[in-house]
């Protein structure tokens, strides 16, 4: 019926990457731009006593020092606004923004920060979440999370446990746990801001969400978001790693107070520190089925390390818990999912957000179920799987488009067979 | 001694911000005078392919080719907002909404066809192949740049549209976790053939083979570019990938200590496309974004578990904790 969708059109894009003349934040200058670096800081805990930019601000060629002085409203976050744009007492992270400095040059701009004297008061530091989560730790957020770092936590409830324990057969407990990765995408955050003729603030950026960005700059800068203009170049991945604003914030203030075209760019090891991780999540998992091999109970208990600020942590420790029976029917479970808070780096967005992390110990049970059943990997996941009219742990009925079995029919021939084995 | 064995991944993945959150995508649509056509949606093409998906379906609407569209992306001064590109959304969400204003935009055209044509509805207008015109009768069409031309300058008239759509989700109660979270569902499976060398403990993964359930593939090399980089990330992730931490602090924050795959240890991969239509997606599009690399985590762990009878419980699968496994299952222990 129809020709284009389907087909195998060329992305419009394509000329511009294989040629060159793609562009890349990083790619843009404008005359007179200064370049930007920001002071991260060293502690994962710590009090900020002190601080004395006089010698970096003298320094010959510096445009501009910024501390959390300087920040209108020194408050960003995607679900809550609970990370400062520059830290102004209280370090949660190693890679705390603490400062940010405008120079000629960007190794002027180096040398001015290395100028910057500090003093710290070292808290004591929380890198555990079993710890971070025991009655009495002394709460990273008492402002804006409470006087608990558990700031999340779902339980998905069906059926009855007890019940589902007693018509099972066979029941398989075993711990899980993933670690913490970056997105790594091959380009490093990179940013040029400037103020144009209108009197208005330009970021160009690569960014996975510009309306947010823009949302944020103008929050933090009080100033309408009218007068910003976000704009996208050329992208060299994401995978959730540039959702949480980053450099584009800074910069922008950098154009904002000096009146002058700011061009910013992370090396690799900056990049690591300024976006944030996917959560290593510790998983408990006890899985019941029958002797026909038809999964009966679930009780699994996940536990996300959030790291120092909040990010998208509940939207994705509530996916892990929604996910965490797989793409199979359970009648009786309890699922009980955590966010913790810890002075680890933050952690947020990143591909399969939270429903990646329990894949691990879904899958795994599956097949040490079969093993223990004597069926295979794939007759167990047919005796399980969702169909369409199938309920999910949160008791939704997937009503239409549910492809699970012809997908487990279309690899059924790329798995070896036990009498295969050498 | 290097062994192979076969493992299965099956997973689930719920497009969208989910949840109840009011999940909005809009879309500009401007048919130029020379019958080509202009799309502005705020969605950020990442590199994922969402620009030349949203000249696709521009261009089945309007009869047009995909090269006659102009898809302006991700400016706040140009483009209405249209969420985030994360949540395996834009194919789905910000699809939708191209489609809905496309569909704008072609009613006033065949409004107009239709009085051209006189021609008793629009819908008898048939937009095709760069033609607009009567439905089955050759005789009564013209090219769609002749009309557009036509309309401005004899009319004043213009074909310009602007919609949004927003996906339907319930938020979960915090007391059980009841409700509609996501909405639609994407499905996948992936079958990994490993080869584990039990005196060294590396993992080589020799062929990952995956099925998706994307509800209807919109571009076909972007579908398999999707599931190769899917595939590439998952191994990583399997494999590979570890951020080593010491009191909060980075110990490898380099390429040289924090390895990602590279194309030596990017297996062959066999893609599978599975369509079974989503009645709410664009031409029965659900997405396919993040589910590509879910099923590849599970299928190594466990076709490293069908090869040598160890399981890894803790990611990433490292040489150490795979010679660890061996020799504790050599001892008789568990091999866990």
């Amino acid at each position: 019926m129809t020709s284009v969708i389907g087909s195998r059109v060329v992305r419009e894009d394509a000329w511009g990457k294989v040629f060159g003349q793609a562009q890349y934040p990083a790619d843009l200058n404008l005359p007179g731009q200064i370049y930007g670096v920001v002071l991260r800081s060293p502690h994962s805990h710590a009090r900020i006593l002190s601080m004395d930019v006089r010698k970096a601000r003298e320094l010959p060629g510096v445009a501009a020092v910024l501390t959390a002085a300087d920040v209108p409203r020194n408050s960003h976050g995607v679900l809550y606004r609970d990370q400062p744009v520059l830290v102004a007492e209280h370090i949660r992270m190693v890679g705390d923004p603490l400062l940010a400095v405008g120079a000629e040059s960007l190794e002027l701009a180096r040398e001015a920060a290395g100028l910057v004297e500090i003093e710290y008061e070292p808290l004591p530091a929380l890198f555990d979440t079993e710890e971070a989560m025991r009655p009495g730790a002394s709460p990273l957020h008492p402002e804006v999370h409470g006087l608990s770092n558990v700031f999340y936590h779902l339980p998905v409830v069906k059926g009855d446990l007890n019940k589902g324990w007693e018509i099972a057969d066979v029941v398989v407990e075993r711990d899980y746990s993933t670690q913490m990765v970056d997105h790594a995408f091959l380009q490093p955050e990179a940013v040029l801001a400037h103020v144009d003729a209108r009197g208005n603030l330009v970021i160009q950026v690569s960014t996975q969400y510009p309306h947010y960005d823009r949302g944020e700059i103008a929050h933090a800068l009080g100033i309408k978001v009218s007068r910003v203009q976000v704009k996208t170049l050329s992208i060299g991945g994401s995978f959730g790693g540039r959702e949480d604003i980053s450099l584009q914030l800074i910069a922008a203030m950098l154009a904002y107070k000096t009146l002058r075209p700011v061009k910013m760019e992370n090396s690799r090891e900056e990049s690591f520190y300024s976006h944030c991780k996917r959560h290593p999540m510790s998983m408990h998992y006890k899985t019941g089925a029958t002797r026909q091999g038809k999964l009966v109970a679930l009780e699994a208990r996940i536990v996300g390390d959030a790291g120092a600020y909040a990010s998208w942590s509940p939207n994705i420790l509530r996916k892990a818990a929604i996910h965490a029976t797989g793409p199979y029917e359970i009648p009786h479970l309890r699922v009980d999912s955590y966010a913790v808070f810890t002075n680890n780096p933050w952690t947020g967005a990143m591909r399969g957000f939270g429903a990646a992390q329990p894949v691990l110990a879904y899958e795994s049970q599956m097949d040490i179920l079969a093993q223990e059943l004597g069926l295979s990997p794939l007759e167990i996941r047919l005796r399980n799987i969702f169909r369409t009219g199938s309920v999910t742990a949160t008791g939704q009925l997937l009503s239409g488009s549910v492809g699970l079995e012809e997908c487990l029919q279309k690899v059924a021939p790329f798995l070896r067979q036990e009498e295969d084995k050498e | 001694m290097k062994k192979r064995g076969t493992g299965l991944g099956c997973t689930w993945y719920g497009t969208g911000y989910g949840n109840g959150f009011p999940d909005v995508s809009s879309a500009f649509v401007e048919i130029h005078d020379d019958g080509t056509a202009a799309v502005l949606t705020g969605a950020v093409d990442v590199g994922q392919g969402s620009s030349t998906v949203f000249a696709q379906i521009a261009a089945e609407e309007l009869g047009l080719r995909p090269e006659d569209i102009l898809v302006c992306s991700g400016d706040t001064d140009v483009t209405p907002d249209s969420g985030t590109t994360a949540a395996t959304r834009q194919t789905y969400n910000t699809g939708n909404a191209v489609l809905k204003a496309v569909r704008q935009a072609k009613l006033r055209l065949q409004e107009f066809g239709a009085r051209k044509f006189s021609c008793p509805s629009p819908e008898g207008i048939e937009l095709k192949d760069g033609m607009i015109g009567v439905r089955g009768d050759p005789s009564r069409s013209m090219p769609l740049s002749e009309l557009a031309w036509e309309a401005r300058l004899l009319h004043g008239e213009r074909f310009i549209s602007a919609s949004s759509f927003t996906a339907q989700t319930t938020a979960v109660n915090l007391e059980n976790g009841q409700g509609a979270p996501y909405w639609p569902y994407a499905f996948g499976c992936q079958a990994a053939e490993v080869e584990v060398d039990t005196d060294t403990g590396t993992v080589r993964v020799l062929k990952i083979a995956a099925a998706h359930d994307l509800g209807r593939a919109v571009n076909l090399t972007q579908v398999e570019g999707q599931i190769a980089g899917g595939v590439a990330q998952g191994v990583g992730y399997a494999l590979l990938e570890e951020v080593e931490l010491a009191e909060g602090r980075i110990k490898n924050p380099a390429f040289a200590r924090y390895l990602i795959p590279t194309a030596l240890d990017v297996p062959e991969i066999e893609s599978m496309i599975v369509e079974e239509p989503e009645d709410t997606g664009p031409y029965g599009a659900k997405g396919l974004g993040e589910p590509a690399m879910l099923p590849t985590i599970a299928a190594i762990i466990n076709a490293i578990d069908a090869a040598v009878g160890v399981r890894i419980t803790s990611l990433p699968a490292t040489p150490e904790k795979i010679l660890a496994a061996l020799a504790e299952k050599q001892r008789g222990g568990s091999g866990g």
